[in-house]
């Protein structure tokens, strides 16, 4: 039997191998070189390294654009998650009946083909839609007697387009989140709430959506570390402007490792990324546990 | 990134697609208001099929069209004749999907089956370490991609774009929890009667899973054909740019004014993800809702 062993763990390491090397090679290294290099000072033409302890660090503190960028950032977040989130759930109890077949096909095709293209398309499409005296938005808002709106040219609207873009593109994948969930709480619950004379609203509001709270949280959660990334649609439709009224944090990141070739403080402000990112989902953990022992209590 | 299991995927089909032949009227209310929410959402993919059916000189005018009024091919044409290598960026993009697809598929196949099927030591702790890699978000390991690159002189190739998309530990977490749903019952048969782990996985393992690795490939290389960050960073020169970038600098070269030139480039970079999402859809979204991950 030992020699039956030997060939299962010899089998186990050879299968890991490739995708194990292609995983260390191109991102667990990748990410302990960005740790390193947020301490460092590197010359791009000599290749050489100054260990700078936390300077880079406190130069991305103590930049302004930074903490916009941040803000900026934020500003999105709390937006698009609350339309994301809050959108796809609504969808998702509309869904969440008998429909016809051909009727659900076409739902289903409407509400999830933005999830499946790329930001970056659907971005060059609503530039146009978004276009102050030629795009098709304020055409029909004349229309209706409205002036025209500075979608993307004002710096209080600007952020705002990216959001409602974000939204009608992201909003599909949480309805499907959220439908699945929804399948999953028990039919006998609602159906006894029924008998017992229970309006819809309270059937909602008792049992549906404290059935599916961890499924919710997991959302906030997930929309929450895609927020934070935030980039493709920012750059496409406004390149962080007008000003710096929506340059983001990976847009920061992006400009100063790679326009202006510094790429310490590049490397410090991914980092302050990762870890606010880490902090989301601690908090999400958090949250997650508490409702269980709430619920068990 | 973060995961999450939906214990009722496997009933979602069924419930999913059942339809009562009695409908109450208030669900025919909400059945035509999710009707007008879902013209608004497919409006922009409307507008920028029909525009691009418009000649150049008519794509602004106004009321617009979100049905083709005409069908003018003109500006398809254009692509093609244009200061910008079109086709050369749209092979780019196929080719840099369909390798990052093929070997991601097969090597966190393999990955998987190791996980799930055999045990070794340490097996956990290398799971883990992968686990990890789905937390760290793209941006932040493009510093250090971008010198190692560099340094091998892959810099503005194909390659750069490839490589870095192959280490995908997302792909790895779901095959697993594909094969593991799987029955061991041939696999046990087939060890007992000799045959290797390699026979194993190649001959039972691998074509019992067909319908979870079309749904994974179909992500993988929607995924990378999608990307922007990485060819925006790594790549400029037009032989080796992909679509998404490619059409930013259509932008630049043909200015707002071609505006139909700009939504043919769009809608033929969108029609492969359509025509895949028109056959597999009930598909896609059904691998979707059971693992609760995108990326």
């Amino acid at each position: 039997m030992a020699t039956l062993r030997t060939r299962e763990i010899r089998a186990g390491y050879l299968f890991i191998l490739p995708a194990y090397a292609l995983y260390l090679a191109f991102l667990l290294i990748p990410l302990i070189a960005a740790m390193g290099l947020s301490f460092a000072q590197m010359d791009r033409l000599s290749w050489t390294i100054d260990w700078v302890g936390g300077e880079n660090f406190d130069w991305v503190f103590s930049d302004p654009r930074f903490w916009t960028a941040f803000g900026n950032t934020f500003y999105f977040i709390s937006m698009s998650v609350i339309g994301n989130v809050g959108l796809g759930l609504v969808v998702a109890l509309a869904l969440d009946r008998a429909i016809p077949g051909p009727l659900l096909y076409f739902f289903r095709l409407a509400y999830f083909l933005p999830v499946l293209v790329s930001l970056a398309f659907v971005s060059f499409i609503w530039k146009f839609l978004y276009s102050t005296d030629l795009g098709i938005i304020n055409y029909y808002l004349r229309q209706l007697g409205i002036p025209n709106v500075p979608w993307l040219t004002s710096s209080s609207m600007a952020m705002i387009s990216v959001i409602i873009m974000d939204v009608w593109k992201n909003m599909g994948f949480f309805v499907i989140i959220f439908l699945a969930a929804l399948q999953g709480v028990p039919r006998n619950l609602i159906e006894a709430a029924a008998i017992d004379g229970a309006r819809p609203w309270v059937v909602l509001t008792r049992i549906k959506v404290p059935f599916i709270a961890p499924v919710i949280v997991f959302c906030i959660t997930y929309a929450t570390i895609g927020g934070l990334q935030v980039f493709d649609s920012i750059k496409i439709l406004t390149n962080g402007g007008p000003g710096d009224a929506t340059r983001s944090v990976v847009m920061y990141m992006v400009g100063e490792a790679f326009d202006l070739g510094d790429l310490g403080t590049g490397a410090a402000s991914a980092l302050i990324l990762l870890v606010t990112i880490g902090f989301v989902i601690a908090c999400q953990f958090g949250i997650v546990g508490f409702m269980r022992r709430r619920r068990k209590a | 990134m973060t995961m999450m299991t939906h214990p009722h995927a496997d009933t979602l089909t069924a419930r999913f697609y059942r339809a009562t032949r009695v409908i109450h009227w208030r669900n025919w209310t909400v059945m035509v208001l999710l009707g007008i929410g879902a013209v608004f959402m497919l409006l922009p993919f409307m507008w920028t099929f029909s525009t691009s059916l418009r000649p150049i000189s008519e794509a602004y005018r106004l009321p617009p069209s979100f049905l083709p009024d005409r069908l003018d091919f003109s500006s398809y044409a254009r692509l093609e004749d244009g200061p910008i290598p079109f086709l050369t960026m749209y092979w780019n993009s196929f080719v840099v999907a369909a390798v990052t697809t093929v070997v991601v598929i097969f090597t966190s196949a393999m990955a998987a089956f190791a996980f799930s099927r055999l045990r070794f030591p340490g097996s956990n702790v290398l799971f883990a370490s992968m686990l990890v890699g789905l937390m760290v978000p793209p941006a932040l390991v493009l510093i250090p991609l971008f010198f190692g690159m560099a340094a091998v002189g892959l810099i503005d190739t194909l390659w750069s774009l490839i490589l870095p998309a192959l280490a995908n530990p997302l792909a790895v977490l779901m095959m697993r929890e594909f094969m593991r749903s799987q029955p061991r019952e041939y696999e046990e048969s087939a060890f007992v009667d000799g045959a290797s782990y390699w026979t194993i996985f190649w001959r039972i393992s691998l074509p019992q899973m067909g319908p979870p690795i079309a749904a994974l490939s179909i992500i993988v290389f929607t995924t990378s054909w999608n990307n922007f960050l990485l060819p925006l960073v790594f790549v400029r020169s037009f032989e080796a740019m992909t679509l998404p970038v490619g059409i930013l600098s259509l932008f630049g070269s043909y200015g707002a004014e071609e505006l139909s030139v700009i939504l043919a480039a769009v809608t033929l970079s969108i029609l492969p993800l359509l025509v895949v999402f028109l056959i597999a859809q009930r598909f896609i979204v059904e691998s979707i809702a059971s693992t609760g991950v995108k990326k």
